[in-house]
């Protein structure tokens, strides 16, 4: 399985992503997942959200996350960009992209790795009020 | 004793004892840096100690960490470990709240 992971300051550029995709000619669906920042964070209105981020420890829970979907699931590849520092509203925070031979496993695999990475990646969110 | 240059701890053996104490370092992320006033923290611990004990003598010296003890998860270097993991020499300990990415 590939795997390509970066966490990052800068814009999650979708379009320029899709471009350097690579497909096999086994694979047959192509999963993305965008986490996009809301102008609404409970009862508040924000302007943004200050992500911090454990590089390293981060890095390594994400290879394991990674290392279990390799065992549980025939996956192609995986690529995941999170962005950390200020990412205004309706600006990306979060970028996946899972292929696989057939969708049933790229959805399950691209679910499996956001709820993992919500309880064990060391990332965390300082809201920016309006 | 292990090369101590780049190490974040520093190791002795007490006068009267053989038991040997150590230097732990301590992050502090999230809001607990706020919490604390500082990003870490080193702590002279005998060898020996678990993570819980380390964590309830962090919370003796940071009192504004004690509502938060129960949630708080603790890690070894980069992995989650439980109260009872015994620390070694070189560790470095982290303390957070729940994480919250995406």
């Amino acid at each position: 399985m590939k795997i390509e992971l970066n966490i990052s300051t800068e814009l999650i550029n979708e379009i320029a992503l899709c471009k350097h995709q690579t497909i096999s000619e086994k694979a047959g669906a192509v999963v993305t997942f965008s986490g996009i920042v809301r102008a609404q964070e409970g009862e508040s209105q924000i302007s943004a959200i200050n992500y911090e981020s454990f590089d390293e420890m981060a890095e390594h829970q994400f290879k394991l996350i990674f290392s279990e979907i390799n065992e549980r699931w025939p996956i192609e590849s995986i690529r995941l960009i999170h962005r950390i520092g200020i990412v205004k509203v309706n600006e990306a925070s979060l970028w996946v992209e899972v292929i696989s031979c057939h969708r049933k496993e790229a959805f399950a695999a691209c679910q499996y790795l956001i709820n993992e990475m919500k309880s064990r990646v060391p990332i965390w969110k300082k809201i920016i009020n309006k | 004793m292990k090369n101590a240059e780049n190490k974040s701890y520093q190791i002795f053996k007490t006068a009267h004892s053989n038991i040997y104490s150590m230097k732990i370092k301590v992050r502090f992320w999230s809001y607990f840096s706020d919490l604390t006033g500082c990003k870490q923290t080193s702590i002279e611990v005998d060898q020996g100690i678990t993570l819980g004990q380390l964590h309830e003598k962090v919370c003796d010296k940071f009192l504004e960490l004690k509502a938060a003890k129960n949630s708080t998860l603790k890690v070894v270097n980069v992995d989650y470990q439980d109260s009872n993991f015994v620390l070694s020499d070189g560790d470095e300990v982290s303390l957070f709240p729940p994480v919250q990415g995406g």
